[in-house]
């Protein structure tokens, strides 16, 4: 009985924190993984080529879930097997919101996002493909 | 626990991410037919990646960290001092002494010649304002830090910041000029000369190469106008298709200066001389990460450093080293030699070099895509002479 009342307590924040959280962003693209559900979209608007531009992150935890305790964005092509050449940082705001800058594709092509969403020693990878033209 | 991820997207985001590519693709083709002229069918994908490459000239805006940028008495200094080797720890070299106004601010050599022999082929400064790096390593993130760059470059103008400090200061006219532009010259020659660098960036930011027969072309295919395009020669017109199409020229030649403004590894040999190599891009990365001189320093007139995003997130890898900066494509019969070494001497070389490209020198990390393009003799011809179509007869 205390171990049930202590495990719920323990949930409490993670469930108040799904309550809380949409990952829904206007416009944005929403991704799922086993734990998580994952909403983006990029500012000031649909990315281009040779053209810095950031991303508003929303990650939701499901139920019984803990909060990422980091979130980290990545794209590369894979077809050419490289990466951006900029490195983007994720900086977290409240109620499941990240921002991320310094985002730039610097060609046309096959591009896929990487989100690597961490918590409890453990990571889920979700991941987007899209043409860039 | 390792820190590798243990869960995939789920698979009905998966389906939706290829249902969003395919509606996105779908978009994109809607949105760009094709365009046929009595010469040449132009597919859907070739027609937007053409229409990409304009409209010429680009609008111009000031550059924000630099408070002189677009200012006629800026620009007029600047002009002066590109010409005056007074600069120079010499007194023999100017700017103009390897960017010559009449070869298209180039030289003509295979490397540069300052106080000695450089490693470097020197580009054209035409269209230079459009740049993101500077040099073909990007040590530079700014025009105005570029320009200081070879003042203090013990190799090419072999001058100091203390040499243009005390110059400014002492020489009547030139101090008179500083004062018009800039008021007093201080006493921190490092402040002066980053103000020298500002005005000469003043000045080549009015190097704009005008109109060609491409953008002509380019324009008609815009507004469909099959009559105005068929004016552009069909072996341009061939040529481009295969720079449009199948060359994938356009991956890293992109937009209306046709470069993405970033950096490649392109098979060139990087030995600098027996023994010696330039680390290229891995060095320019280095270099402007140790620099004073940049968009996030305190010589920059923008204080929200709204134009300093790249150079607060460029990311050192080893696959930069051996890579140079993208040339634009612009003017570019009439800037050889070509690379960033000046190893090819014509547009035919440099195409020769992309038909059998040799793989083997490749890096193992570098860039999957870039294969011998195997081209018949007649497409090799039709490829320079869309280049040529580019502009350039100095």
């Amino acid at each position: 009985m205390r171990a049930g009342v202590l495990a719920a307590a323990l949930l409490l924040p993670a469930v108040a924190a799904a309550q809380d959280c949409s990952p829904v962003l206007p416009g944005g693209t929403q991704l799922e993984s086993a734990r998580y559900s994952l909403g983006y979209r990029a500012v000031p608007g649909k990315p281009a080529v040779g053209k810095h531009f950031s991303l508003e992150i929303a990650v939701c935890p499901k139920p019984g879930t803990a909060a990422p305790e980091s979130v980290r964005v990545d794209a590369h092509m894979p077809e050419h097997r490289h990466g951006m050449n900029y490195k983007a940082q994720v900086v977290a705001a409240s109620g499941g919101r990240y921002k991320a800058d310094g985002l730039m594709f610097h060609m046309p092509g096959r591009w896929e996002f990487i989100f690597d969403v961490r918590s409890s020693g453990r990571t889920d990878r979700l991941t987007q493909s899209f043409v860039l033209e | 626990m390792s820190g590798r991820p243990d869960h995939r997207t789920q698979q009905a985001a998966l389906f939706a991410g290829v249902f969003a590519c395919l509606v996105a693709c779908g978009t994109l083709f809607a949105q760009a037919a094709g365009f046929t002229t009595s010469a040449v069918e132009f597919t859907a994908a070739e027609t937007a990646r053409i229409l990409q490459h304009g409209p010429w000239p680009m609008a111009w805006s000031p550059d924000p960290s630099n408070r002189v940028s677009g200012k006629p008495g800026a620009i007029a200094f600047g002009e002066a001092l590109f010409l005056d080797p007074r600069l120079s720890g010499n007194g023999k070299v100017s700017c103009a002494t390897c960017h010559l106004p009449e070869r298209l601010f180039a030289d003509g050599k295979a490397r540069g010649e300052g106080f000695v022999q450089l490693d470097r082929n020197t580009p054209g400064l035409l269209n230079v304002r459009l740049n993101r790096w500077f040099a073909w390593d990007g040590a530079a993130d700014s025009l105005w830090s570029q320009s200081i760059r070879p003042i203090v470059d013990k190799r090419e103008m072999a001058a100091s910041t203390t040499h243009v400090g005390t110059l400014v200061r002492r020489e009547a006219a030139l101090s008179a000029r500083y004062r018009e532009v800039f008021g007093e010259a201080p006493a921190e020659d490092d402040r002066v000369t980053v103000n020298v660098g500002k005005a000469l960036a003043a000045y080549q930011e009015t190097l704009v190469s005008g109109r060609t027969a491409f953008d002509e072309f380019r324009d008609a295919v815009a507004r469909g106008d099959r009559a105005a395009a068929d004016r552009y020669p069909a072996a341009a017109q061939r040529g481009l298709k295969i720079f449009a199409g199948k060359g994938n020229c356009g991956f890293c030649h992109f937009g209306p200066n046709f470069s993405n403004g970033e950096f490649g590894d392109i098979g060139i040999p990087f030995f600098a001389a027996p023994g010696r190599v330039d680390p290229g891009r891995h060095e320019g990365i280095r270099k402007l990460q140790a620099s004073r001189a940049t968009l996030l320093g305190a010589y920059s007139d923008d204080p929200a450093r709204t134009t300093a995003t790249g150079t607060r997130h460029v990311t050192l890898e080893h696959r930069n080293w051996g890579e140079f900066r993208v040339p634009g494509l612009r003017n570019v019969a009439g800037t050889a030699p070509y690379m960033h070494n000046g190893h090819l001497a014509t547009l035919q070389d440099v195409v020769r070099h992309y038909s059998a490209l040799n793989e083997d020198r490749l890096h193992a990390d570098g860039e999957k895509i870039l294969k011998p393009l195997g081209l018949s003799e007649a497409e090799a011809a039709d490829l320079v002479a869309f280049l040529e179509s580019l502009g350039g007869r100095p």
